[in-house]
């Protein structure tokens, strides 16, 4: 099912997503950690961190689009309530995938389980 | 008397005669929202001067080195139930208060959604506070510290009943939080008038909606951390206990999980408050509206994710530290945003510097200082050199002081026209500010210097020549001028309601509907409901508030004796439906008492009482139930019912179902945070034990869960069929629905009874008995409430034209059905597969 860029869910879309890969990010760091440690020799070019990178940049990768569908499809003559919503939540989209960027900073330079 | 006066004057009567509260002790019963609020804000009043007078015992105590005024015993008493009254007492209920008390006015409502939950949360409130407040009286408090941590308040360390009266009286308190939190939602989404779209809507009910959301979903940790806590006290249940495979960091997670987005909670109704304010004195509309929207929605998200950072020392990665980290700094842009876009409205304004706005000016420059110290205390090392010291107390009290109380006051300034039709004195205002304004920066800018000298929260003394002496002293100095400024502050309310210069009507000049009420307040708010077209609809038509008094607008009819308001789109705010609300009621008192005695039984641990008590609130919940809908004392089937729009109890989807949906989310949330503690003791507690096999019979829980099923099938069958206008079959499907349902239960029980588990010596059983009695709980609710409905029928309170209630009910059964395969996943299946 899709829903128009001026649909209210996507108020809480993107931050939703930001949530839930916020959790797996935290939770998947600790139970690998318990269960499968990369090597700590290693500092932060492990398996592990790369995995974690490359969750962010899916997550990043499809909340930017969905803020770029927010933008495009709210055109000035769009209906006032629509736009009011597609361009809110099109902001929204773009800070929930700022919001995954900053806070997966930190997997470049430290190691996972130390 | 002009004839429109008169006719005014008549509309006011028929009106009051519907919407006014009975006489006399009559009042216990009054459900409507103005009433209510109003008890919550001074019954908060109340809690915050306890609180006050706690705070200045122990700045007493602190004032010089070596002092014996108090003891060490007394003092942990004293600093625990000081921020157990701020938090608990105070901020929260008073916050919710003053939004149950505007947001129906706000929107264009006469009351809230669902008004005897509201009454009901009043109780659970009143009764909660006093019964921890006697803990004090009779010097048995909690001394564990506000945020309880274990084992300092497991049986072992604290072995008397302060830790009880903190977790039943808690849990019993945040049950007014909760349905203050879901008729707030609901009121804002689906109660406001014709045309109010979300564009349109005044941005306190942004952050009300922002905050009461975060309700739903952050309180429901600290409920089950409470339980589970008060099991392990009380019944020897293990799950904080390392020895039987616990862990107290698991507290500790639960608690945080509440309490970090708790500052946020607090902070979001007093910055909805600033955002009101200032537009009005500085006399243009809000800088950047969809801005502060996109911030108040972020905020509320980003302020789940900063939980581990009050948990930076207790071992965990450096890593996950730093995710937590990031997310903690990241919280200040959605902050500034707001910051930002109050100082643009200040400087493209044309500011009146009134009282109100003298607070508010004391909030800006309090709340930044504040904000500032906790991007500070975001940063891991900065933060360990400070952990539990005076530092952290010193930013805590500027972010919720300036946070939360001088947004307040201000706000209490603003709206005390409205409430006693009487202005208040600008001079003892402006005394009390300047008093509290310094008091507080003495005590607490200099607290930063103390902690930073070391000195730890939390002692009751300490020897003089540290370097901290002069800082307790200016501090504790600082601390009595705030009091003396409080104390102004409250002479002044007091004194305007009798010495008060008469306020003219919309005294401020403000733009919201709010002030389209007659002051002093009326119990309906509006005679007729106008029509929203703009944001501001007092500077778009200052005539509004006359137009609405003389019943030029929609619903100016009261024959019908009905309580009745506009139901609209969450979105568009155009109408759907018509409301109607319960009257008067005792119920929301009886069912107050009852849960206090259940209470009180827990803590005296007569649990026979217990058990009757609860059983008595059963009770009078299903009655609750049952005087709704069509019920003769609700709005039976008349030959006038409205029928474009039509009553909201004949249609598919009123308020109510939409109630039940949010009770759901925070219902999920509890049980998120079940299985959160369940993986987290799985896989983090030093010495937890699984048994080889599972001690549940797999076979006999399938066939549970096939009969769950079923029941659910049947009860969909028949509200698709009712969905289509089609009653046939449909009481005897409700009873067989119902009847499914209670032998689903009863296989549950045997499975339980026959399991053997020893939860007392395992924390592995321990979780398993909480996941099984929570699934028998609604196994057995969803059969009870099923079987009432079967009943409604008969009753013809449930039909073709009336087919609301089982379609409100059917999420719940959806739900009940989820949450049991869940757990047959996560508890079951999952160890047999590792």
């Amino acid at each position: 099912m899709t829903f128009p860029p001026w649909h209210p869910i996507h108020l809480i879309t993107g931050l939703t997503v930001w949530a839930i890969w916020f959790v797996v990010l935290y939770g998947g760091l600790s139970v690998a950690c318990e269960v499968v440690p990369p090597d700590p020799t290693r500092g932060p070019l492990n398996w592990l961190n790369a995995l974690l990178w490359l969750s962010t940049l899916v997550v990043v990768g499809v909340l930017g689009w969905a803020a770029w569908h927010c933008a495009r499809g709210t055109p000035e003559n769009t209906q006032p309530n629509r736009r009011f919503v597609a361009r809110t939540s099109a902001g929204l989209y773009f800070l929930s995938a700022f919001a995954t960027l900053v806070v997966a900073v930190p997997v470049w330079f430290l190691p996972p389980c130390i | 008397m002009s004839e429109q006066q008169k006719h005014s004057a008549q509309l006011h009567e028929q009106f009051d005669r519907v919407w006014g509260n009975l006489p006399g002790f009559g009042q216990l019963a009054a459900v409507n929202h103005t009433s209510v609020g109003l008890r919550f804000v001074v019954t908060g009043l109340f809690f915050f001067l306890v609180g006050g007078v706690l705070a200045m015992l122990m700045r007493t105590q602190l004032a010089l080195p070596e002092q014996e005024i108090i003891g060490p015993e007394l003092y942990s008493q004293l600093f625990t139930m000081h921020g157990t009254l701020m938090m608990f007492l105070f901020a929260i209920p008073i916050l919710e208060g003053v939004a149950m008390y505007l947001i129906p006015k706000m929107v264009g409502a006469r009351d809230l959604a669902f008004p005897r939950l509201g009454a009901m949360g009043y109780y659970c409130y009143l009764f909660g506070g006093l019964i921890i407040l006697s803990s004090l009286a009779l010097s048995i408090a909690p001394d564990s510290g506000w945020f309880m941590y274990t084992p300092l308040s497991s049986s072992t360390f604290s072995p008397g009943p302060g830790s009880d009266f903190w977790l039943l009286g808690i849990t019993f308190v945040e049950i007014s939080s909760m349905t203050g939190a879901i008729e707030l939602v609901i009121s804002i989404l689906r109660t406001r008038s014709n045309g109010m779209s979300l564009r349109r809507m005044p941005i306190f009910c942004w952050y009300i909606l922002a905050m009461a959301l975060m309700i739903v979903f952050g309180f429901p940790p600290l409920i089950l951390g409470s339980i589970l806590l008060e099991l392990e006290r009380a019944a020897g249940l293990v799950f904080f206990e390392v020895a039987g495979g616990g862990d107290p960091l698991l507290w500790q997670h639960l608690f945080w999980l509440f309490g970090h987005p708790e500052v946020y909670i607090i902070f979001l109704p007093a910055a909805g408050i600033v955002s009101t304010l200032i537009p009005v004195f500085a006399r243009r509309p809000i800088v950047g509206y969809r801005w502060i929207v996109l911030a108040v929605i972020v905020m509320g998200f980003i302020s789940f994710g900063l939980w581990v950072h009050h948990m930076f020392t207790v071992g965990i990665p450096q890593l996950a530290q730093a995710f937590f980290s990031m997310a903690s700094m990241l919280v200040a842009i959605p902050t500034a945003i707001q910051v930002f876009a109050w100082l643009a409205t200040l400087w493209t304004g044309r500011v009146v510097w009134n009282l109100p706005m003298l607070w508010i000016l004391g909030f800006l420059i309090i709340f930044v200082a504040g904000g500032l110290t906790g991007v500070m205390l975001a940063l891991v090392p900065f933060n360990w050199q400070v952990h539990d010291t005076h530092f952290v107390v010193a930013h805590m009290h500027y972010v919720l002081v300036g946070g939360m109380l001088f947004p307040l006051i201000a706000g209490l300034y603003y709206w005390l026209p409205h409430v006693s039709g009487r202005m208040p004195s600008d001079m003892l205002g402006r005394w009390a500010f300047w008093l509290v304004f310094i008091g507080f920066n003495m005590t607490f800018l200099l607290m930063h210097l103390t902690g930073l000298l070391g000195m730890p929260r939390r002692v009751y003394t300490y020897e003089a020549g540290l370097g901290w002496d002069w800082l307790n002293l200016l501090s504790s100095i600082g601390g009595f001028v705030m009091a003396i400024g409080i104390a102004m502050f409250l002479l002044d309310i007091f004194l305007h309601f009798r010495f008060g210069r008469r306020a003219p009507r919309n005294p401020w000049g403000a733009d919201s509907l709010e002030w389209a009420v007659a002051m002093p307040v009326t119990t309906y708010n509006f005679i007729s409901l106008p029509d929203i077209r703009s944001r501001h609809p007092l500077w778009h038509n200052p005539q509004l508030p006359f137009e609405i008094e003389e019943g030029k607008h929609a619903m100016a009819v009261i024959r019908h004796g009905r309580r009745e308001t506009w139901g609209s789109d969450a979105v568009t705010g155009r109408v759907r439906e018509v409301v109607h609300l319960p009257s008067h009621s005792w119920i929301p008192l009886q069912a107050g008492v009852v849960l206090a005695i259940v209470c009180l039984s827990l803590l005296l641990k007569t649990y026979w009482l217990a058990l009757g008590a609860t059983l008595v609130a059963a009770f009078i919940m299903l009655r609750w139930s049952w005087v709704n809908g069509a019920h003769p004392d609700m709005a039976p089937v008349r030959d006038d019912d409205p029928s474009d729009p039509p009553l909201h109890s004949r249609t598919h989807d009123g308020p109510g179902r939409w109630g039940m949906l949010v009770t759901l989310m925070a219902n999920g949330s509890f049980y998120a945070s079940l299985l959160f503690g369940w993986f987290y003791l799985w896989t983090a507690s030093p010495q937890w034990q699984a048994p080889e096999q599972g001690p549940l019979a797999l076979m006999p829980l399938l066939a549970s869960g096939v009969l769950l099923s079923l029941a659910v099938v049947v009860y969909q069958w028949l509200t698709q069929r009712l969905r289509r206008g089609v009653t046939r079959h449909l009481q005897g499907g409700l009873w067989i629905s119902a009847g499914i349902g209670l032998i689903h239960v009863a296989v549950l029980v045997w499975l339980m009874l026959a399991a053997e588990l020893t939860p007392t010596q395992s924390a592995h059983d321990s979780v398993l008995a909480v996941m099984l009695g929570y699934l028998l709980f609604h196994g057995a609710l969803s059969a009870v409430a099923t079987a009432m409905q079967a009943v409604r029928v008969r009753f013809g309170y449930v039909s073709a034209q009336l087919p609301y209630e089982p379609l409100v009910l059917q999420p719940f059964w959806s739900y009940t059905l989820g949450v049991f395969w869940l757990s047959f996943a996560a508890f079951i299946l999952l160890p047999m597969a590792w």
